[in-house]
């Protein structure tokens, strides 16, 4: 291990040079988000990917689990960000060859292979790819249709590439390029540049089955591996999303997954780690394919352990089990073999309750791979100078997972370990905001420079609308008929374009838009698509390119609220859709232009909660010259982390502890404040105020600040089952570890240990994993096997979840002698105590019969349970959603895992769910980054939508100084109400109230409201 | 006969219901597809004549929903929403109508579920309900519709 000193206070002591850079290599989702969040917050920022184009695995993908939403929709608005940050520098198909200096000082040499296509010139109009179809880059997994280039229709940057190798007339091919794009003689290019740190999101591979012959070594057509379903079912795949077989075209009845393929093993071609991905991915797979194809598709999942320990994803196997009736085969399949006329395939498996094998026959199988290094990622390594981990993962700091052996260079993403895309996300963030401390603290207040174009005057213009129309794939388009409602809306009044889009937020078709608003002179757009929610933005943006006001369009969800929420109902769908698009049309035509209000960003941060995670994310910030509240109920720092001696890569908590909370309580820029509780908030994002009571006398206090971070916590749960509290041997694995640190010697007098897992977690009342606890008995059988190696340990487990690396610990203990016994929800152990002798009875499936073992100590592994009493005060406080089972509820599970739904408002540790010390650090250091991208924007954007009072109509009756829950309005000195719009929240409270209708609430005004309902009814005004 | 198929309009805010809308969609939680929502940014923003135009043009049975009780965005919008809507429930009654055809219902932006059981169960009272009177006395409404 680091010693772990540097990692508390890492500032880097070299010159800190402004113009410096952060290198990111790996333009995946990992790298993305690392990149925006760095260039958000105003640092420069180079990302570079060996690909053509950004986007790295997630592209791929059909959906994702929890949601099972299109990757596409959630990942594109992600990607296309990209490119109109000013602070970002995108470099596809460059690598890093050199890298020199040391952190703050790097000068690192980048080459970038010749494209052969000016991506300035190059229109994307598939010309090229016309003519010379095999002039092939890439080849997404099964995709026929590979000629293209680009991956999928939302691509970045927009444009082709070229192999030259596979081209033999060049002059042929320049000729076919109406854009004059080609460069025949483009050549590679090399740069050096100089950074102050890098970040390093690389990903990793998935596992090559072809390898494995008891699967068919890949040569059977209906055998392939999960990324290949994948494609098989997307809408960009190769049967255009139809799920079928590759032998026959036919649709398959019966689909088996098989569970780490190549991962968990010890034979050829294994590796011995846990991937930590499949098991959710082949439960997604199996659900998608039964939600989209047809219920009675039989799929099968032949697993080990069900792996499903992130947050609400054993609710989510919950509902694959209940209410999709996937089956569920604990075994390890030994072979797969086809046969030859059929092209079927049969799995050979057995079961650990039946003696003898069995063989059943399947249409298609799926195999589960993991992640696998590739040689490449060991070759950019050694030129890093990294040091790598026995699995050839990047090696990381214990107590911060994004700090490699090199100071100055951070990881993120699979290249740590493996990982699903919110853990992706998270590190990302975390990352970003470490490198972020190599470079000089941006006091640069300017503004971006205005990278719109200035907007055109529409006042006195008659309506011209345009409506597009999205199918998303077959998200819309798969229900309902596009084209029937470009055909209504074409008949509208008003509606001079009416077009179908296909994905309306992919490049191509957002160019598309904004050439018909210009070539039209349109002043009003409706997009029929998806959520305002997800996508408002991004179409305002398009509006303010072509010139007009951001406020001058109209979102319709024909998504989110129709297609998605009617699956089945084509009829009524589109009715609906008609309905909604009529009443978006309608609403259009009374859309104003108007502007946006801001106000001074307030530049302190609150941090809740003085456990490793706040002090954590209180620190960073701090070194980052912003000055933090960290605000503690108990009378002291410190948390639950303090309650644990060892991790289980064998540090040291408490050493590590005290360092922090030294350091937290002498860092000049953060104020604790212990014995404090949040007894009033109000304001808005930016500019919050936070009333807290402090100290032994209760002192009442208001706190200033621009973001807020939630690391409350979680608690130890402590349920009354096994006999817990009633007998001194029967513990809490916290116990447990605390005995083991001070009690050695009690230790060795023990001849039988007991634990029992998943005890008061995945059980009605709190259905979650508590996602820590396999790690954490492991742990303790190890440190008890060391201590006294005749001990027997049995541990009495549902699923063993060592996932990722923490394997390692699993195969350690089971070679060390500690027994596994398996037991059911159904079938739970029995605890009994006599004559002062604790004994556990349990059933044996291996064995078929009930055993009992008389224990020396019974440690229970009772995970955690969410806070809910202080979650839920919280929650009314700030307004913030918790999740069912009291954990706060982040904005995007997948996307935006430690922001809010309320902006300025973030979450890191286990009061967003259990996980461990270094997790949860690493969610601190993500929480501070993105506070950071929040306040480096200095003013606040508060929108629009204000209440805007008419003088004249006023009657100074004072309902809405009496009605606004902020007390903003006032009677002015011309007797009438006046509200300001710096103050106003726009919630619309007074201009319901108001009796002459002197108030309208801009963007929401009443004949906007009244147009819509006209459209819904059939009348267009 | 052709079964009645009400037209229910749905005044959700931005902060809870309408997300929870949302939500329903992406977990594809079905609910009847006779609910059409109207955003807003609070349900606080929904007046007495919203609804009661709601029905003059044409609706059998209108809803605001908001975030729950106490938990409002703008804190207690959607208590100004719940007067309003029982100020309409008294109108509706002086005018001979039945009272349940307007409704305030609460959820959080997580009730994917709420959403669509709520939604279910408001059409369902107001198929029993049967179409507005309105449309029964004005025909003539309909008949100047576009007919989708």
């Amino acid at each position: 291990m680091q010693n772990h000193k540097d990692i508390l206070s890492d500032k880097s002591k070299n010159d800190k040079s402004k113009d410096k850079s952060v290198l990111v290599i790996g333009g995946g989702v990992g790298g993305i988000r690392a990149a925006l969040d760095l260039a958000e917050s105003r640092r420069n920022v180079i990302l570079i990917d060996k690909s053509y184009s950004i986007g790295g695995l997630m592209t791929q993908l059909d959906r994702t689990f929890p949601t099972n939403n299109c990757d596409l929709c959630t990942v594109s608005p992600h990607l296309s960000e990209t490119t109109r940050q000013l602070h970002l520098d995108l470099q596809p198909m460059t690598q890093l060859v050199e890298l020199t200096g040391e952190a703050g000082n790097f000068i690192a040499t980048l080459v970038t292979e010749p494209r052969y296509i000016d991506i300035e010139k190059c229109t994307a109009c598939g010309e090229c790819h016309k003519h010379f179809p095999d002039a092939v880059r890439f080849t997404p997994g099964l995709d026929p249709r590979a000629p293209t280039c680009m991956r999928y229709p939302q691509a970045t940057p927009y444009s082709f590439s070229i192999d030259m190798e596979k081209i033999t007339d060049i002059k042929a091919l320049q000729k076919v390029c109406r854009a004059d794009a080609i460069n025949a003689y483009d050549t590679p290019k090399k740069t050096r540049v100089e950074l102050a740190s890098v970040v390093l999101s690389v990903g990793a591979q998935l596992f090559d089955p072809a390898v494995l012959d008891n699967f068919g070594g890949g040569q059977f057509d209906n055998v392939m591996t999960g990324l290949e379903y994948e494609r098989i079912m997307s809408a960009s795949g190769p049967f255009q999303g139809d799920l079928v077989r590759v032998s026959d075209k036919k649709r398959p009845k019966k689909v088996a997954w098989i569970q780490c393929v190549g991962s968990r093993g010890i034979n050829k071609a294994d590796v011995p780690y846990c991937s930590g991905v499949c098991c959710m991915y082949a439960l997604k797979e199996a659900i998608v394919t039964k939600e989209r194809f047809a219920e009675n598709i039989e799929t099968t999942i032949f697993y080990m352990d069900m792996r499903t320990y992130g947050k609400d994803y054993e609710l989510y196997f919950n509902r694959a089990k209940n209410d999709y009736d996937i089956r569920m085969v604990r075994s390890r399949p030994h072979s797969i073999i086809e046969d030859s006329k059929t092209k079927n395939l049969s799995i050979t498996y057995a079961l650990e309750e039946e003696a003898l094998q069995k063989t059943e026959e399947f249409d298609m199988v799926v195999l589960s791979t993991g992640f696998r290094i590739p040689e490449t990622t060991l070759d950019l390594a050694n030129r890093l100078g990294l040091e790598l981990n026995s699995h050839h993962f990047a090696r990381t700091d214990h107590f911060n997972p994004v700090k490699t052996s090199k100071p100055g260079i951070y990881a993120c993403g699979v290249i740590e370990s493996p990982k699903d895309i919110p853990e992706t996300i998270v590190q990302a963030s975390a990352a970003a905001s470490m490198a972020a401390v190599h470079l000089p603290v941006v006091i640069d207040s300017s503004g971006a420079p205005e990278i719109f174009i200035p907007e055109r005057d529409i006042s006195g213009e008659k309506s011209r609308i345009g409506v597009f129309v999205c199918d998303c794939g077959f998200e819309i388009g798969g229900l309902i008929k596009v084209d029937k409602l470009i055909e209504f809306a074409k008949n509208r009044k008003d509606v001079v374009v009416s077009q179908a889009v296909g994905y309306g937020c992919s490049r191509d078709s957002m160019e598309i838009i904004e050439g018909l608003i210009k070539t039209h002179n349109l002043n009003r757009v409706v997009i029929g698509g998806c959520s305002p929610r997800t996508h408002e933005t991004k179409f305002q943006d398009l509006l303010r390119r072509a010139g007009l006001n951001k406020y001058l369009v109209e979102i319709v969800n024909l998504r989110d609220q129709d297609t998605w929420a009617h699956i089945g109902q084509p009829k009524e769908s589109q009715d609906k859709a008609f309905k909604l698009l009529h009443a978006g049309i309608s609403g259009v035509r009374k859309s104003r232009p108007l502007i946006d209000q801001t106000l001074p960003m307030n530049q302190n941060a609150l941090v809740l909660g003085g456990g490793v995670t706040g002090m954590t994310a209180a620190l960073q910030l701090a070194n980052q010259d912003i000055k933090v509240y960290l605000v503690e109920r108990g009378p002291v720092l410190g948390g639950l982390a303090m309650s644990i001696q060892k991790t289980i890569e064998g540090d040291d908590v408490g050493p590590f502890m005290d360092k922090l909370v030294e350091i937290v309580l002498a860092h000049k820029n953060i104020q604790v404040l212990t014995k404090s509780i949040i007894v009033d908030h109000s304001g808005i994002p930016g500019r919050f105020k936070t009333g807290i009571q402090t100290g032994i006398r209760m002192n009442y206090m208001q706190l200033s600040h621009g973001v807020t971070i939630l690391a409350t916590g979680a608690l130890p749960n402590r349920p009354d089952s096994y006999g817990l509290g009633t007998h001194v041997n029967i513990t809490t694995q916290l116990e447990l570890d605390a005995m083991i640190e001070d009690a050695p010697e009690k230790i060795k007098t023990m001849n039988h240990v007991v634990m029992i897992q998943c005890v008061g977690s995945r059980e009605p009342g709190n259905p979650n994993c508590s996602r820590i606890c396999c790690q954490t008995s492991i742990k303790n059988a190890l440190r008890i096997k060391a201590i006294n190696p005749d001990a027997q340990i049995f541990i009495l487990y549902r699923d063993i979840r060592t996932y990722g690396f923490y394997e390692d610990y699993y195969m350690e203990a089971r070679k060390k002698d500690v027994k596994f016994i398996r037991f059911s929800l159904d079938n739970k152990p029995i605890v009994r105590v006599e004559n002062d002798q604790v004994s556990v009875f349990v059933d044996d499936i291996i064995l078929g019969r009930k055993i009992q073992i008389q224990t020396d100590y019974l440690a229970l592994s009772t995970g955690m349970i969410a806070d809910d009493e202080t979650t839920e005060d919280l929650s009314m406080m700030f307004h913030l959603p918790r999740t069912a089972d009291h954990y706060f509820l982040e904005d995007h599970v997948k996307l935006r895992p430690v922001d809010m739904s309320v902006r300025g408002f973030f979450i890191a540790g286990t009061n967003h769910s259990p996980r461990t010390i270094r997790e949860s650090i690493t969610q601190a250091l993500a929480a501070a980054g993105r506070a950071q991208t929040l306040l480096a924007k200095k003013e606040i954007e508060l929108g629009a939508a204000i209440a805007k009072v008419d003088g004249s109509k006023c009657a100074a009756c004072l309902i809405c100084v009496r009605s606004c829950p902020f007390s903003i309005p006032f009677i002015n000195e011309d007797g009438y109400s006046q509200i300001d719009p710096a103050k106003c929240h726009g919630c619309g409270v007074c201009a319901a109230d108001c009796p002459a209708k002197a108030i309208q609430l801009l963007a929401y005004e009443d004949d906007q409201i009244l147009a819509k309902l006209d459209g819904l009814f059939g009348e267009l005004n | 006969m052709k079964i009645f198929e009400p037209e229910i309009v749905a005044f959700c805010c931005h902060y809870c219901a309408y997300t929870a809308a949302d939500m329903a969609g992406s977990k594809r939680i079905s609910y009847p597809a006779n609910v059409k929502i109207i955003r807003v940014p609070c349900t606080g923003k929904v007046d007495a004549i919203h609804i009661m135009k709601a029905f003059e043009k044409g609706a059998d049975g209108v809803y605001v929903a908001g975030c729950l009780q106490g938990d409002c965005h703008f804190k207690n919008g959607n208590t100004r929403a719940k007067y309003r809507v029982e100020q309409v429930q008294i109108i509706l009654g002086d005018l001979g109508w039945e009272k349940q055809r307007v409704a305030m219902i609460n959820m959080s932006a997580g009730m994917g579920e709420r959403f669509a059981r709520t939604a279910l169960e408001f059409t369902q009272t107001i198929k029993q309900l049967g179409p507005s009177p309105i449309k029964i006395t004005h025909t003539d409404i309909n008949q100047q519709a576009i007919r989708f």
